[in-house]
């Protein structure tokens, strides 16, 4: 494992992250680069995407903790601040990243994300058309994506 | 002689001579205001530059700028008492508006505090020996943890990156806060120039001083490239052109090069309209084929189809059908009906291709007249603006030599010079005016075309004078017997046209809405400004309004006559204006 000249910040986060997770958010680094999370996310209750496992990456560039990790879902999913390449629309991944934040938060930031899409700030625009236009019906498709791509293999 | 010039200088700038505040002229230039020299030059400096009748804006040097935005702040750091740091913060969050902090902090205090994160009451860091940073979880002794009002503990190191990464990320750097999430506490000045690095804190001082100028309404820099002067406009009085000290005219409004008296919808317009690229295509659209035979463009330029290809090609065909012409005969029913454009007519094919053809040339030969005008004229000013500084650097000093004459009475050609680039820039304007004149206005249309005719011949014998005939004395053995004479002829034309393109501009800012009460006057007696009678002499103050009674200089005291239409003082004895040849 090569975290010699890893950051103490980033040794720490690692070290909660796997002896504390999150409830329902799994995050650990991968063997051969210290910087790079494989990360799981189930899908909360009362939501489209309840019942799914939503695999993503996060990776922490060198400016961590001053820049914001790279974060991205690899299981497809319908959801309005998603886009077909699993690029996530949230605000403290861009704009409101403070050094303060860590991994844990914008986890549980995402987790949220999932629970209260938010069709006006939109980053696939089909799928927040359809979300505006008939709610009930993109939450099908929804249900749907998360059965066929985020349940079993 | 002249001497009621004063009158015109009253008129101009509302009183009094400006030789103490270089902005009131438009190219400031000393000596403006020369008593001592002659009357001559005295009429022609007073109101050379005549679009400039108030002075609405101020130009802006970075001190100045400095200074402008320090006194803000003691301002409302008096006012509110509170910090200068905490004063610029409050600037900047309502763009520099003084009034506006004012108001907004007396309205709702607590809420402006909330807005910008300026805390009440400092929150000392807690009082630990030793304390954890919230950054780099890194255990640190007191004295190594910074805090902003709020009291949040970050070390030094995460500080600084902190700051450093968000100067480097732009202007937002001015709006920083405290680097806990939940927490808006803004971080000043104070904590910049503390912890920043050298270059850093000069890029966090650049944005804070163009903040100044950028998120101002009343200011704005200069668009001239490389220009580090900004301007400080007050609106009022519906003239947009600003004049920096760099020499660049451009419009406050929507800060394209100067182009008073065409508004700002005119000038966006026919900018788009010069740079759609789509008018060539539809030049070979509406003017050339290739040829059939050697695909060469052949361009159509009379009225019947039959084109003959250029040598060594010849081939003759039919502009229509692009047949030869040799089968154009009988079989096809005649040489001047081809048939198959009859067919194609009545079928409506054929037909609508030309019509649609037709129009196109017709639209693309009105614009290019317009645009050929309009960029001849840019060019022109553009070359004028390089004699006018080709005469400030050197011939007026070699003039001034061969003549015999000191420099100071020489600014008659710097004036002239002077009127040129400005005449230049008017008339360039008012072709885009033109082009989007309603052509079936046809009395303003006339009444426009009338005007600018005569402003543009004025200009073309102004600039042929300052041009070719100044040559002559510049290059001549020694002083000339006729030097004087030329000082004569030169300053007025530089006044004559002046008052050509003052009655150009007029007539365009008010719409043309003269037109009915000119149009009865006709052709030679149109100057509808004249103020001809002898009733509106000296003082007589015609602001705002068409007539100008500087204009009225009938018979003065040395015998001269003065034209009605061009102001020029003739001599006793001529009964033809001299200048505009008027009968008098
Ligand atoms: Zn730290
Ligand atoms: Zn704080
Ligand atoms: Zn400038
Ligand atoms: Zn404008
Ligand atoms: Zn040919
Ligand atoms: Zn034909
Ligand atoms: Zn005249």
């Amino acid at each position: 494992m090569a975290s010699s000249n890893l950051p103490r910040r980033i040794i720490k986060e690692t070290q909660r992250l796997l002896s504390e997770p999150a409830p329902g958010i799994s995050a650990s680094p991968a063997e051969e680069n210290m910087r790079y999370f494989n990360v799981m996310i189930l899908g909360p209750a009362q939501s489209p995407y309840e019942g799914g496992v939503f695999k993503l990456e996060l990776f922490l560039p060198e400016e961590y903790p001053m820049a914001p990790p790279k974060v991205r879902f690899l299981t497809k999913i319908y959801h309005p601040n998603i886009d077909k390449l699993g690029r996530i629309c949230l605000d403290i991944l861009k704009d409101k990243w403070s050094p303060a934040l860590q991994i844990r938060t914008v986890l549980l930031s995402i987790q949220a994300l999932l629970s209260a899409p938010n069709p006006d700030d939109p980053l696939s625009e089909d799928v927040a058309k359809h979300w505006k236009a008939n709610e009930s019906e993109a939450v099908e498709t929804a249900k749907e994506w998360t059965r066929l791509y985020a349940t079993g293999e | 002689m002249m001497e009621d010039s004063c009158d015109d200088e009253d008129f101009y700038d509302g009183g009094g001579d400006d030789d103490s505040d270089p902005d009131s002229v438009v190219i400031s230039y000393d000596g403006l205001m020369d008593h001592d020299s002659d009357d001559f030059d005295d009429l022609n400096s007073s109101n050379l530059i005549y679009y400039h009748r108030s002075q609405n804006y101020a130009i802006l040097n970075e001190d100045d700028i400095r200074q402008h935005q320090e006194e803000s702040i003691t301002q409302i750091s008096t006012v509110l008492s509170i910090s200068r740091v905490a004063a610029s913060i409050l600037l900047r969050q309502y763009n520099w508006s003084v009034s506006k902090v004012n108001d907004e902090w007396f309205a709702d205090e607590e809420k402006v505090r909330k807005t910008v994160g300026l805390l009440e009451n400092d929150t000392p860091l807690p009082a630990d020996q030793e304390l954890t940073c919230g950054i780099c979880f890194e255990n640190y002794p007191r004295d190594r943890m910074r805090a902003v009002a709020c009291g949040h503990p970050f070390c030094v190191v995460c500080w600084k990156g902190y700051i450093g990464t968000s100067i480097n990320d732009g202007p937002g750097c001015l709006m920083l806060h405290c680097p806990d999430p939940s927490c808006g506490a803004a971080v000043g000045h104070d904590m910049v120039n503390e912890l920043a690095s050298k270059d850093d804190k000069e890029k966090y001082n650049r944005y804070f001083l163009r903040s100044f100028i950028e998120d101002n309404r009343k200011t704005k820099w200069c668009p001239a490239p490389g220009c580090d002067y900004a301007v400080n406009f007050t609106v009022g009085g519906g003239n947009y052109d600003v004049t920096c000290h760099c020499s660049f005219s451009f419009c406050w409004n929507c800060v394209e090069e100067a182009h008073r008296p065409v508004d700002c919808g005119t000038v966006s317009k026919w900018i788009m309209k010069n740079s759609a690229e789509s008018e060539n295509m539809n030049w070979i659209l509406a003017n050339s084929k290739p040829c059939p035979k050697c695909k060469r463009p052949i361009e159509k330029n009379q009225g019947c189809m039959h084109i003959t290809c250029t040598p060594p090609c010849k081939f003759e065909f039919c502009w229509l059908c692009l047949g030869a012409w040799s089968e154009h005969g009988e079989r096809t029913g005649g040489f001047y009906a081809c048939n198959r454009y009859e067919v194609a007519k009545q079928e409506g094919v054929y037909d609508e291709a030309e019509k649609r053809r037709e129009m196109a040339k017709n639209s693309l030969e009105r614009y290019t007249h317009y645009y050929e005008r309009w960029a001849t004229n840019q060019s022109s000013r553009q070359r004028a603006i390089e004699n006018l500084h080709q005469m400030q650097t050197v011939h007026l000093e070699k003039l001034s030599d061969k003549q015999r004459q000191p420099e100071s009475q020489l600014k008659f050609i710097i004036e002239a010079w002077q009127q040129i680039v400005e005449c230049r820039r008017v008339l360039k304007w008012t072709y885009a005016y033109g082009f989007y004149l309603n052509e079936h206005e046809h009395a303003k249309k006339q009444f426009f075309e009338y005007l600018q005719g005569e402003a543009e011949s004025g200009l073309e014998r102004l600039h042929q004078c300052a041009e070719k005939e100044f040559q002559g004395y510049l290059n001549s053995e020694g002083p000339s017997l006729e030097f004087n004479e030329f000082r004569t002829k030169l300053a007025g034309l530089t006044s004559v046209t002046k008052n050509y393109f003052e009655n150009l501009v007029r007539a365009l800012e008010n719409g043309l809405s003269d037109v009915d009460s000119h149009a009865a006057c006709g052709r030679a007696g149109s100057s509808h400004n004249v103020g001809g009678s002898s009733g509106k002499g000296r003082g007589g103050k015609a602001k705002g309004s068409t007539s100008r009674s500087s204009s009225s200089k009938n018979m003065d005291d040395s015998g001269h006559w003065s034209c009605e239409y061009c102001t020029y003082a003739n001599v006793r004895s001529s009964t033809v204006c001299e200048m505009c040849q008027r009968h008098r």
